[in-house]
């Protein structure tokens, strides 16, 4: 099977119209010929190299650190432990990294201070002028802990009698709060009260506990700094992260080095980010003061090991739910606790519970769940805390409320995908009951092209004939209704950042176009995208444009680049600042022909910029924008020369995308073994802009789906080690594990909300698929009667399930 | 301990005295100064963002240590383009728009041009086979797959 979409494949198009149409990635050239440009690429002369000790115990006193023997090794720098730092760097948290919700933030420190919380922490550093002499003396290193009994799971860490993580705090709780039921206990209750009662009354209630593994989506690129300090000029810090602009703030907060003296730049290329880059994290804290101590150049590679020992741990939450319904299958009332193990909770901006806090938010989905009594707490315990990945803290949560309502069509007697369509909400704008606004869009219409495509019928017919020759063959569906960008009035509540896109558009005289975004891609084709709006705002081509990003140098404000806002938020400011400029090229070239016209009057299509009321009126593109620039002679009165806008572009409130997911299976019953032989979705990602890049979104975001549902777990074992930091034990999917997926897009609807009418949508993506493998598999086995709630989805545990329901059926 | 090597590169000569621990990926990016080839796992051979062609058959850098490439070919990304005309599989790759990131990329375009010349009319599940010692985090493999098979119909 080859991936499906049609597309037009003309890359020397005749017409202007750039939005919508197929062109290859601008970025490719450099990426295939060998000349990316990723941290690790970064040279400066005199860069030493800083290694890492990190913690072997999952939590134990720091009794003495020795390190002679390395810091006498030649090549050495220096070494540096958390006693050396502790009053040297502030702790974390830091205001501009500190959401604006009720949690106890642990304090912490980029080297553990007295104890160890979690088996890969960082105790001390090495800093070498060799990469290799770092490693040999980091190995010399020698730490004596007392080990301490620590926790290990969720399920534990909020026992009265659980040991502490954190020191001083009265118990391992970080946070808990109530979504539903208004702003205090008293009308929480009441909600409560008449939740209760309406699952008591209700024909069918299905009652679950769910659990979602530790997983997430680490990126290929490992993380890294490289940071630079001038006494005159400051730092220059380079750093893997989808968020330079607040990286700056808060190292300039921590370092206490003024802000005009620090430049963050995120590498042009980087390998991935999926949120793991997002958090302002420890390790280039360290780097950065380092190198401003040392005054010579400090950089940190890390490593794959230090990387799923620390980062790109999520998902890890248990949901008991409750969810009741009418006997033709329509929900009448939702109870969810939710639980998370938050590992230490030690990570700027996120602090590991956003993710959980997120999920709750977005459990009710696209379906229309007018009452719902929705509770999470959050734990700590002694692991890695949660770092986000996409999906963000949603996974789990679209995992339990999928697998429920498959629980209740079998109940009803209805097909799963029937009780989703009566299900859904019919009408937007609507807001969820924990008072998520979902802006836009047509929820059956999307679901509607999918369940017509797989042909539901025929494959029903298809699965009857099958289990009459003993296969079993079953269709899952999952659906998401996903954030598309994050506006400010969730995002300075959430993040203590705004939410707003923001763009800088800058005329060169040739009539060529730059543009600076304040955000930092890592693979989403930024530079591809952004070229295409500008070409089809101004009339011109995608190759006349440049893209650049990620440096706080030279860039707008951004918040960076997450919950899928650059097709939604910044291509809108780009889209904006381009407006602005034609409008003031539109009144000299009228002032210049002295022609009575509005702005609106001309055209810019082709190269050209044509008076629509006389089309052999008409001058080039590049001759008005040199002219602006180059000789501002004779302007209109009020007008000024040059050709540059920062726009800024906000939605009036939180918009969304949507997605559609059908799996299908079939499950060798003997062995537990099964394979996905077809994988469809549909989506609305409104106004497409290039179709092969949102195809591409869905593609890589449905395997990564399938990734973490089926392979992917990270492991601790009873002592607090952490097993799964290579990627032998830590499996992700390979190229012969997966389905290439049928995407559609040609359901979608156009947000009203954005200038072009597109959506964000890569973000949530991976969220839809747990549910659509795992009801899928239990769609094929339901002649045995099984049901799955846990995570990851491995033969070895539908064989138990298989096993038990066989030995249950021999026995009655 | 370091030993002096001799090792062609995308058809130059590198000789340099390096330590005998230096691995290969090391001696291709630090020394020769060719980032294109990438390290994603822990020098532990399962990502394959490394893999280069050692006369002309793939192999992982990083498990290899440069003095054991003293006196052999070693093609990285860098020489996949002659006279700076991409090669079909890499021009297949932009079209099919079969990577994101680019970080998995080097390793998969050595990995697939070695393989397209042992296997010219490769299946789609055999081009997945062929891919287990690669991954790729953004793409999903699909467009990869696409991408080759387009490249096998061009060049067969």
């Amino acid at each position: 099977m080859t991936s499906t979409i049609n597309m037009p494949h003309d890359r020397h198009p005749r017409s202007s119209d750039w939005v919508g149409r197929q062109f290859s990635r601008k970025e490719d050239h450099r990426l295939t010929t060998g000349k990316g440009q990723y941290f690790a690429d970064i040279l400066v002369p005199g860069m030493l190299h800083l290694v890492f000790v990190r913690s072997t115990h999952a939590h134990a006193r720091i009794k003495r650190i020795d390190f002679s023997a390395a810091r006498a090794l030649p090549g050495v720098v220096a070494v540096v432990t958390g006693a050396d730092i502790k009053d040297q760097i502030k702790s974390l948290p830091q205001p501009v990294v500190v959401p604006a919700l009720p949690a106890r933030y642990p304090t912490f420190w980029p080297l553990a201070v007295d104890k160890v919380k979690f088996h890969g922490e960082p105790v001390a550093a090495v800093i070498a002028r060799d990469k290799y002499v770092a490693e040999d003396a980091a190995e010399l290193v020698e730490v004596e802990y007392e080990p301490l009994p620590h926790v290990r799971n969720m399920e534990t860490a909020l026992d009265p009698a659980a040991p502490l993580v954190h020191e001083g705090w009265p118990d391992n709780e970080m946070f808990a709060l109530t979504f539903t039921g208004g702003g205090t206990a008293e009308t929480q209750a009441a909600n409560d009260a008449e939740v209760d009662g309406l699952i008591r009354a209700a024909d069918v209630v299905v009652k679950q506990r769910y659990r979602v593994h530790r997983c997430g989506v680490t990126p290929l690129e490992t993380r890294g700094a490289l940071a630079t300090w001038d006494d005159g000029d400051g730092m220059t810090a380079w750093i893997t992260t989808q968020r330079p602009h607040i990286d700056r703030l808060a190292m300039s907060d921590v370092l206490d080095i003024p802000a005009e003296k620090l430049r963050v730049i995120a590498p042009r290329d980087q390998g991935g980010g999926f949120g793991v880059k997002a958090p302002f994290y420890r390790e280039p804290i360290l780097v950065c003061y380092m190198a401003r101590k040392l005054k010579r150049p400090v950089r940190w590679l890390e490593t794959r090991e230090e990387h799923l020992m620390s980062v790109s741990q999520e998902r890890d939450q248990m949901h008991d739910l409750e969810v009741a319904a009418t006997n033709d299958g329509r929900i009448v009332a939702l109870r969810d606790r939710g639980l998370a193990d938050n590992g230490d909770g030690c990570e700027g901006v996120y602090w590991g519970y956003l993710m959980p806090f997120l999920g709750a938010a977005l459990l009710p989905n696209a379906y229309d769940l007018p009452k719902c009594d929705i509770k999470i707490r959050v734990a700590c315990t002694n692991k890695a805390v949660l770092s986000p990945a996409r999906s963000f803290g949603a996974f789990p949560a679209r995992f339990a409320l999928e697998r429920s309502i498959d629980k209740i069509a079998r109940r009803v007697g209805k097909d799963p995908a029937e009780v989703r369509r009566i299900n859904f909400i019919r009408s937007l704008p609507h807001v969820t009951a924990t008072g998520v606004n979902y802006d836009s869009g047509d929820f059956l219409k999307v679901w509607d092209l999918l369940i017509k495509t797989i042909d539901l019928p025929k494959f029903r017919a298809e699965q009857r004939e099958a289990r009459r020759q003993g296969r079993y063959v079953g269709v899952g569906f999952g659906v998401g209704a996903e954030l598309s960008g994050v506006a400010s009035s969730v995002l300075v509540p959430m993040e203590n950042q705004p939410g707003y896109g923001a763009a800088t558009v800058r005329l060169d005289p040739r009539g060529k176009v730059l543009v600076f975004e304040g955000d930092a891609p890592g693979g989403q084709g930024h530079e591809t995208t952004m070229s295409q709006v500008v070409a089809q705002e101004f009339g011109i081509h995608p190759n006349d444009v440049i893209v650049a990003h990620g440096d706080t140098g030279t860039t707008p404000f951004g918040s960076g680049t997450i919950g899928a806002r650059s097709g939604s938020y910044t291509v809108s400011a780009i889209s904006i600042a381009c407006r602005f400029l034609k409008k003031k090229i539109a009144r000299i070239m009228a002032h210049d022909l002295k022609l009575d016209a509005d702005p609106s009057n001309f055209v810019f299509a082709d190269g050209q910029i044509v008076f629509a009321k006389d089309d052999n009126i008409r001058k080039t593109f590049r001759e008005m924008v040199e002219r602006i620039i180059m000789a501002p002679l004779n302007l209109p009165q009020g007008e000024s020369g040059g050709l540059e806008h920062t726009a800024f572009f906000e939605a009036d409130a939180p918009m969304i995308c949507f997605s559609a997911h059908a799996c299908f299976v079939e499950v060798d019953a003997k062995t537990g073994q099964f394979k996905i032989t077809r994988y469809v979705t549909s989506e609305d990602v409104g106004t497409v802009i290039n179709p092969q890049i949102v195809e591409a979104q869905v593609q890589g975001g449905v395997v990564q789906g399938i990734s973490n549902a089926l392979f992917e777990q990270f492991v601790y074992d009873e002592a607090g080690q952490q097993l799964t930091s290579t990627f032998e034990n830590y499996k992700l999917a390979t190229a012969a594990d997966v389905p290439s997926v049928e995407v559609h897009h040609e359901a979608g609807t156009p947000c009203p909300h954005t200038p072009l009418g597109s959506r964000g949508l890569g973000e949530g993506i991976p969220g839809a698929v747990p549910g659509a493998v795992t009801n899928a598999v239990c769609d094929a086995l339901q002649p045995f009667g099984i049901e799955i709630d846990e995570l990851p989805l491995r033969p070895d545990r539908i064989w138990r399930a298989l096993k038990a329901a066989t030995e249950k059926t021999a026995a009655e | 301990m370091n030993r002096t090597v001799s090792i062609t590169i995308n058809g130059e000569v590198y000789q340099q005295s390096v330590p005998i621990r230096m691995l290969l990926v090391d001696f291709i990016r630090d020394v020769a100064g060719l980032t294109g080839t990438h390290v994603a796992c822990t020098f532990e051979g399962v990502c394959g963002a490394c893999t280069v062609h050692l006369d002309g058959e793939a192999v992982k850098s990083c498990l290899m240590l440069a003095v054991q490439a003293d006196g052999h070919r070693i093609t990285t990304v860098e020489g996949l383009a002659v006279d700076g005309e991409l090669s079909v599989l890499q021009k297949a790759f932009n079209d099919h728009h079969a990577l994101q990131c680019g970080f998995c990329t080097s390793g998969i375009l050595m990995n697939a041009a070695e393989f397209l010349k042992v296997n010219p009319h490769p299946t789609e599940s055999e081009i997945r086979s062929a891919l287990v010692g690669n991954l790729c985090r953004c793409t999903g493999y699909a467009h990869i797959v696409d991408a080759i098979k387009d490249a096998a119909g061009r060049t067969g």
